[in-house]
């Protein structure tokens, strides 16, 4: 505790208080109330009305949040696999520097980068995905990669090397060792990773912008695309739905870590 | 079962953690390495292992040349200083680790994990996580999984370091007796305390800047240290600096009765416990005293050395500044180099 005075306290929590609401809350709070409002000419919303929230779990507009919901779980899944995979390859290895880097590098370039390449890349025989869903999911594990690749190196480099030593010590094959003893110590990392990447996913526009087909629109894109349109409400309503799938998802991914070891 | 380094040297990156080690670990015989942090101790140990990859030098066990094999078919049991226990495994599962890698019947494993956790008086706390129990609990049942696969070498990397000192002083009991239930085994046992050393080792090999710097027998280490590093570091030797002439041994221009000098040597090395306060001994200053419940401990300036003198706790003891003279026995006093 540095500050002991009761007035230093209050004014602390109270600039808190302020930065975090402005910053954090009001926006949240402004996005809920556009959702549920009628008109918004004054200064608070008027005329509540549920239509945005039924227009935006219709049909057609709910093949987003499924959409949404199957890229963030293919792309993110797949990027905690090929992260986890490549984070456990490069540990302890010599180059496992340049793996950092690599790994890296599509969260350092902009996002909308990436989604240009993919397109480039992806736009010609024997290639050929431009046009498909898959290209949009190509997009997803290539960012989510790169922060599943880093949660799981950081936890490599604090769990303690003599667990596998012991592991193989006791007559333990590589594969023995990585499923029984490596994976498992790892476990709260790895549930961690996925639920970031999924979550991000759950968000992601910049790139998804470059290389969508008009068949596999994510929430984000859609709540891009009515905003563009000026339909700020509905927009509104479909950021509530995105909003709480989102926190579904990671609250369910969460429970999969299960209690803390040791 | 023989565990042999010959000439074994490791190096990581640029600095040599290890060099030329040989060194012959016999069946039934336990080898202490004694050094301080960063001599090569561990790494020594790791090397025979399996752990680390030695650049030169080859490692054998009973003969056979095992520096390329992996650990995983040395049959080598490892006890780690913070016991690396697999926290999501039960008791009963990490000790039956081994034995379920080495794909043995259910049976077998139910009965082998049974006899292992008796054997370390750990029965009751089967089911529990390696979490619910204490640091000395932790260390048994590592100790029993190591042992559990029947290994003919037990390595052991600093097993009491990470434990409070009446943890240790029981723990150090049961590892003695554990040498009486499997008398065939080897161990090589890690350690940079020497009265853990002093207590299970048959020999010790005492380590320093990743060499191996002098390997004895317990009792003839102890008695007659063949280096001043040695001397000081097994059993806190005082050092005093010596006069050699016509078959006579001075310290600070007082004749040491009965101490023939040898040529090279020129340090005396006498345990705190051995020096005597006296009349006819080599005058000194008291400069510090420390009680320690069952003696005390004297430090005397000599000829601007510093003396280390156990006393009795039921004696007289001389007050800081008291002028004091040390009887040094020759029996108790053993000549090193530098």
């Amino acid at each position: 505790m540095l500050v002991w005075t009761k007035p230093g306290k209050a004014l602390t929590w109270l600039v808190f208080g302020l930065v975090f609401g402005i910053l954090v809350i009001a926006p949240f709070a402004v996005v809920i109330a556009a959702a549920f409002a009628g008109s918004w000419n004054g200064v608070l919303p008027s005329g509540p009305t549920t239509a945005h929230l039924q227009e935006a779990l219709s049909g057609d507009r709910l093949a987003s949040l499924s959409v949404s919901l199957q890229t963030a779980f293919l792309g993110g899944l797949l990027a905690v696999v090929v992260g986890t995979w490549s984070a456990i390859a490069a540990h302890n290895a010599s180059p496992a520097r340049f793996a950092d880097a690599l790994h890296h590098l599509p969260i350092a370039v902009p996002s909308v980068v990436v989604g240009l390449g993919l397109l480039v890349a992806f736009s010609r025989q024997p290639f050929l995905l431009n046009g498909t869903k898959w290209i949009v999911v190509i997009a997803h594990l290539v960012l989510m990669v790169a922060f599943s690749y880093g949660a799981v190196a950081a936890a490599l480099q604090r769990v303690d090397p003599s667990y596998a030593e012991v592991a193989a010590s006791l007559g333990a094959s590589p594969s023995r060792v990585l499923w029984q003893v490596r994976l498992p110590l790892l476990r709260p990392a790895i549930a961690s990773a996925a639920g970031l990447s999924v979550a991000l996913s759950m968000g992601e526009v910049g790139a998804t912008i470059m290389v969508y087909p008009a068949s596999w629109r994510t929430l984000p894109v859609s709540i891009f695309a009515l905003t563009d349109r000026g339909q700020t409400f509905t927009a509104a309503a479909e950021a509530v739905v995105l909003l709480t799938a989102t926190v579904l998802v990671v609250t369910l991914l969460d429970r999969l870590r299960g209690r803390p070891q040791t | 079962m023989t565990v042999q380094l010959d000439d074994v040297t490791v190096h990581f990156g640029r600095t040599c953690a290890l060099e030329s080690c040989t060194l012959t670990v016999a069946a039934g015989e336990t080898v202490a390495l004694l050094g301080p942090s960063g001599s090569g101790k561990s790494t020594a140990l790791k090397a025979v292992a399996g752990f680390v990859r030695p650049s030169s030098g080859r490692i054998r066990l009973d003969g056979q040349d095992v520096t390329e094999l992996p650990p995983a078919k040395r049959g080598i049991g490892v006890v780690v200083q913070q016991y690396a226990l697999f926290p999501h495994l039960r008791v009963e599962d990490n000790v039956a680790f081994g034995l379920r890698a080495a794909r043995r019947p259910k049976g077998e494993v139910t009965r082998r994990v049974a006899e292992m956790l008796g054997l370390v008086g750990m029965t009751s706390y089967a089911r529990r996580f390696p979490r619910e129990l204490s640091g000395g609990q932790q260390q048994r049942v590592a100790i029993a999984r190591a042992l559990a696969i029947r290994p003919k070498v037990l390595l052991l990397d600093e097993p009491l370091a990470a434990l409070d000192a009446q943890l240790r002083a029981d723990l150090l009991i049961e590892l003695q007796n554990l040498r009486r239930e499997v008398p065939t085994l080897a161990i090589i046992y890690v350690t940079h305390d020497q009265s853990e050393a002093l207590a299970l080792a048959d020999r010790i090999a005492v380590m320093r800047d990743a060499r191996l710097i002098d390997l004895a027998p317990t009792t003839t280490l102890y008695q007659t240290p063949p280096s001043a590093f040695t001397a000081s570091f097994l059993g806190n030797a005082n050092l005093l600096p010596i006069k050699s002439s016509n078959n006579e041994v001075t310290v600070a221009g007082h004749v040491i009765p009965g101490v023939q000098p040898i040529s090279g040597k020129e340090l005396l090395c006498i345990r705190p416990h051995a020096v005597r306060l006296g009349a006819g001994g080599v005058p000194g200053r008291v400069t510090g005293v420390q009680w320690r419940g069952a003696s005390y401990q004297l430090t005397c300036e000599v000829a601007d050395v510093l003396v280390r003198v156990d006393l009795a706790a039921d004696g007289a003891v001389p007050a800081v500044g008291a002028d004091v003279q040390l009887v040094l026995p020759s029996e108790a006093c053993s000549l090193v180099s530098r």
